[in-house]
């Protein structure tokens, strides 16, 4: 193997509505390339690999170091972050294909925003606006800080979505990003407020009992979040207030 | 939510597919209808499959006359007939075609993600499907047609025998059994993850298994009683047959015995 080249396979799709077709680019192989450095590299100079000109490759990135969230798409078949997807540990030619779930906007580019209105539902923030200063919050103890630390590095990058059997347009699962979410609020001192409310909205339609436990959400996410243990918390919690909600009124 | 739906819409191109929808806060009926499915399968299906085999089926083991005294209890618990509505037949129809339902939605992906806990979730949807199956024929001979075993309970352990002596029946009892067994034990795990019973990763580990171990123990006995009936001698159907008569005392033994 004296001068590398490195062969990807693209899924394009100029719009949201036409039909998606593939592309074949090669690329001069050096150390430490990433799937994000090869889209550059063909932006710089976009020829396909029969060397017919064509458009720069749409994708969305930001941080190119895995806490950002942007760049998640379907590498060799599989949900995981673009930037961190490293070319000499992927099987050739590298298959980038735009994530399956969520409505393509161009390319490698996906509209995410069903998270956010995930999020948002659940209400996954802290209530401190006011007309006042409410001056410091609760101290949390260190043991409670430790345990949802991890839960706050999810960078919304949907890969435990897409790769969830159970998300889906059938069930419109809300999927386990937000679930956890869930949990890290409803353990602030001062997001516990919200709880019951949180743990409603997680037995609506589309909540947390469509959870299949197939546990591909844990395994795919790019931030080592717990997230079947997030889910199998916040399980308990919603069984508990839906029994609060029918004896206590 | 009306507020939240139509924030939704500005964010979405016209002309792109809608995508997976957004969280129903405070809508709908799956969430109740979805933890029956999921409580419906520990009690009273899984309970029922417990004393099935590890109670009932298991005193085969000790003879022909013993499995004719358990039918004979079983048959006599007072509203049996409502006992067998309500405590089985209506749950397990529940557990199946809501189960079958969840099966439907769902899109399978062990191809792309071909990891342990995606296989189990896999699994758990043949398992439940072939127990089905199993299950239906099973209830069909066994309690409706052929002799009624709850008027001639010493017809019981021939009427079994009739069955297994066939290889293809035999195989499909196995197959049933082995099935069954594994979705519940597996279930109970599921239950337990899902319920928050048991959140911890390892844990859950543990428990798995503890779960596993559990499987092994109903195919076991499951397999011992079914071999009980393949090595004792053809009993008489029949329910004018001699073992009927020689058993039929036993029909009130238990509630002396007991």
């Amino acid at each position: 193997m004296a001068t590398k080249s490195v062969l990807f396979k693209i899924k394009r799709q100029p719009t949201p509505s036409s039909k998606p077709y593939w592309e074949e680019f090669e690329l001069a192989h050096h150390p430490g390339m990433n799937v994000i450095s090869s889209l550059m590299e063909i932006a710089a100079n976009p020829v396909t690999r029969d060397g017919k000109p064509t458009t720069p490759i749409t994708y969305d990135s930001n941080c190119l170091e895995e806490v950002c969230g942007s760049c998640a798409m379907l590498i060799n078949g599989r949900a995981r972050m673009a930037c961190s997807a490293l070319i000499d540990n992927l099987e050739q030619p590298v298959k980038l294909e735009p994530f399956s779930k969520f409505p393509v906007v161009r390319d490698l580019a996906v509209d995410r925003s069903v998270i956010f209105e995930n999020l948002k539902a659940v209400k996954a923030w802290i209530p401190v606006d006011g007309t006042y200063d409410l001056g410091p919050g609760p101290r949390m103890s260190q043991d409670e800080q430790e345990s949802i630390y991890p839960l706050s590095r999810c960078i919304s990058c949907c890969c435990c979505m897409e790769a969830c059997p159970q998300f889906n347009e059938e069930t419109g699962f809300v999927g386990a990003a937000t679930i956890a979410q869930v949990r890290l609020f409803n353990t602030h001192p001062t997001g516990q407020g919200l709880k019951p409310e949180r743990l409603a909205a997680l037995m609506g339609d589309g909540g947390i009992q469509e959870c299949g436990y197939a546990q591909n959400c844990v395994e795919v996410c790019p931030k080592d979040i717990p997230l079947t243990k997030a889910i199998s918390e916040v399980g308990g919690e919603v069984m508990k207030q839906a029994f609060t909600n029918l004896l206590d009124r | 939510m009306a507020s939240a739906a139509s924030s939704t819409a500005p964010a979405i191109t016209p002309g792109i597919k809608q995508g997976v929808a957004p969280l129903r806060a405070g809508h709908g009926t799956s969430f109740f209808l979805r933890r029956l499915h999921s409580l419906t399968g520990i009690i009273p299906v899984g309970a029922f499959l417990f004393e099935h085999i590890l109670i009932s089926n298991a005193t085969a083991i000790s003879g022909p006359e013993a499995y004719a005294r358990q039918v004979s209890f079983l048959a006599n618990l007072p509203l049996v007939f409502f006992l067998e509505l309500f405590g089985i037949w209506l749950p397990i129809a529940y557990h199946a075609l809501y189960g079958f339902y969840i099966w439907y939605r769902g899109d399978g992906n062990v191809v792309e993600y071909p990891w342990s806990g995606n296989w189990m979730y896999t699994a758990q949807r043949w398992t439940g499907g072939i127990a089905f199956i199993y299950i239906v024929w099973h209830t069909w001979t066994m309690r409706f047609t052929g002799v009624d075993l709850h008027m001639y309970p010493a017809a019981s352990f021939g009427k079994v025998q009739a069955e297994v002596f066939q290889p293809g029946l035999f195989l499909f009892y196995v197959v049933g059994l082995v099935a069954a067994s594994w979705h519940f034990a597996y279930g109970i795990w599921l239950f337990c993850a899902k319920w928050g019973i048991v959140p911890g990763e390892r844990a859950r580990k543990r428990f798995l298994v503890v779960c596993i171990c559990f499987f092994f123990l109903l195919t076991g006995v499951g397999l011992a009683s079914l071999a009980t009936f393949r090595s004792r001698p053809l009993q008489p159907i029949d329910s004018s047959a001699p073992a009927m008569t020689l058993v039929l005392p036993a029909k009130v033994q238990p509630v002396e015995g007991r």
